[in-house]
């Protein structure tokens, strides 16, 4: 019986100055007048807040994308419009190396994470392999018993050096060289 | 100015890291904080803030011999040392009852300052309103209420609108719980009086900070209606002193860091209906084809033989003059003499 007669609540707000809403902040903008006494101030203030919040809450399920998920029911809302200062300044870009800017010129796109990785497949043997580090593959070959001496790098061999050894020797010229070419590139960049 | 500090271990690092300027932003920190005389009402509001802005809030119970408007040096020097940007400050004197400084910094340099003066009779704290309270971390709605936030140009009431939205604002992500609607804060600021020009700070125009519960009820339609209970705190504010931010500083805080997501494309819209409108360049019309209205009369050469025999005695008519006249003209009265 009761349920019968019950009249529908109303929903709808009606103002004569439409709101604006920000619906990534969860806002809204009433521009309407506010006229309130003195005397009845709370309950005009609350009516306002009713209104304005009916509206809102409309606003954001009827324009944002609803979804269920287990852990609730969720809106998805749109990027915030109203423009607030920022905390800290854009950081800036990162500097160009000389390397960077060659890449860049010549299209070389930068190495995948696959390729970074520090594991490969032996093709012969059919197992993966480190390669660098510990039992790298860069540094086959370099411990056997018996090495062929090259007669090229022989004849142009330092003073008290021998064939063991050359592989690390290498290595660590390769590393010095780039820590060259990255401070150098500090110093251009601080310029 | 904090000395700069490079990093050794990897945890310093991260620690540097995350106070670093950023594309995206960390959600702002606010600092609450008094002055040597604050009084208990002040406190009390302050602290309420805080109790709404928890878990991006930090608070110092100590006094501290500051005064913004003279010199803000030390909330700048607080700003940095805590990676705080957002400062409110209380203070109660006899000029400036129960007055709460709101600082913004950018850079962990003062940006803008305003002063918000607590109406001691009607503030009421949220311990006051027997409600169920909201959990922490809640993002609230938001309502700004009264025409004086519509000011196309800066003044107080606009930004302590901008202040009171980062304060409220929250940790902003893209998603909400349907569920976390939970409460709403609603600012209305009252109509500016013709008498607000005086300097007297009781004619000025009030801001009301009211904080509502919201209450959903099935309304029979797919939208629920909205009832609202008062939850606090309840704070009315007049708006004091102001310092506006640097024109360059301004510039710098509100430029948009370059992100991932698709900049606009040139020449496309998209209109009310949302169908997609293209504008495209045609390249330059040759008005030299363009074709007029046809007539009968103006085609030409259709059958040369008939045309021959008419042509003769017109020629003859125009005689020396036609011959003057250029190629072009000639054709054209030729035609027109048909």
């Amino acid at each position: 019986m009761s349920t019968a007669t019950k009249e529908k609540l109303t929903v709808v707000v009606d103002k004569p100055t439409p709101y604006t809403f920000d619906l990534g902040l969860l806002l809204a903008n009433d521009p309407n007048p506010l006229s309130i006494g003195p005397s009845e101030r709370e309950a005009s203030l609350a009516a306002i807040a009713r209104d304005g919040a009916q509206s809102l809450i409309n606003q954001l399920l009827t324009v944002c994308p609803i979804s269920s998920t287990p852990a609730g029911v969720l809106l998805s809302l749109p990027p915030a419009q109203t423009p607030l200062p920022r905390e800290k300044p854009v950081p800036a870009p990162k500097a160009e190396t000389k390397w960077s800017a060659f890449a860049k010129r010549r299209g070389i796109a930068p190495k995948t994470r696959e390729q970074r990785r520090n594991l490969q497949l032996n093709e012969e043997t059919g197992t993966f392999e480190r390669r660098w580090g510990y039992k790298g593959a860069n540094k086959a070959g370099q411990d056997d018993a018996i090495i062929e001496l090259k007669t090229s790098t022989e004849a142009n061999r330092k003073e008290g050096t021998t064939v063991r050894g050359d592989k690390r020797r290498e290595i660590r010229e390769r590393v010095k060289r780039n820590e060259r070419r990255m401070k150098k590139n500090q110093r251009n960049n601080a310029k | 100015m904090l000395r700069q500090i490079k990093p050794r271990t990897a945890r310093s690092k991260r620690a540097l890291e995350k106070r670093a300027p950023k594309a995206v932003e960390n959600p702002k920190t606010a600092l609450f904080l008094r002055g040597t005389t604050c009084n208990q009402i002040t406190q009390d509001a302050l602290g309420d803030l805080y109790a709404m802005r928890q878990t991006n809030a930090k608070r110092f119970h100590k006094k501290n011999p500051v005064h913004p408007f003279e010199d803000a040096s030390s909330l700048a020097f607080f700003s940095e040392k805590n990676d705080c940007s957002l400062i409110l400050f209380g203070s109660s004197s006899k000029k400036r009852p129960h007055n709460i400084t709101f600082a913004r910094t950018f850079d962990y340099k003062i940006f803008d300052m305003l002063e918000f003066n607590l109406d001691a009779d009607t503030f009421r704290s949220i311990s006051q309103f027997r409600t169920k309270k909201v959990p922490v971390g809640t993002r609230p709605l938001m309502v700004f209420a009264g025409t004086a936030f519509e000011s196309p140009v800066p003044n107080t009431f606009t930004m302590a609108k901008s202040m009171l939205i980062d304060l409220f604002r929250g940790e902003t992500s893209d998603k909400i719980d349907v569920e976390g609607l939970q409460y709403v804060v609603v600012v209305s600021a009252d109509e500016p009086t013709a008498s607000a020009t005086s300097d007297d700070p009781s004619s000025k125009p009030v801001l009301h900070l009211r904080v509502y519960l919201i209450r959903t009820k099935r309304s029979g339609q797919r939208l629920p209606r909205v009832e609202v209970e008062e939850h606090g705190p309840r704070m009315d504010f007049r708006l004091g002193r102001m310092q506006e931010p640097d024109a360059a500083m301004l510039k710098e805080a509100m430029r948009k860091a370059r992100t991932t997501e698709e900049r606009p494309k040139k020449n496309i819209s998209t209109d009310t209906i949302g169908d997609k409108l293209g504008r495209i360049h045609m390249g330059k019309t040759d008005l030299g084809e363009l074709q007029t209205r046809k007539m009968k009369g103006l085609k030409r050469d259709r059958d040369p033989h008939l045309l021959d025999d008419d042509m003769d005695g017109a020629e003859a008519d125009e005689g020396l003059e036609e011959k003057q006249q250029s190629k072009t003209k000639k054709r054209r009265s030729r035609a027109m003499d048909i």
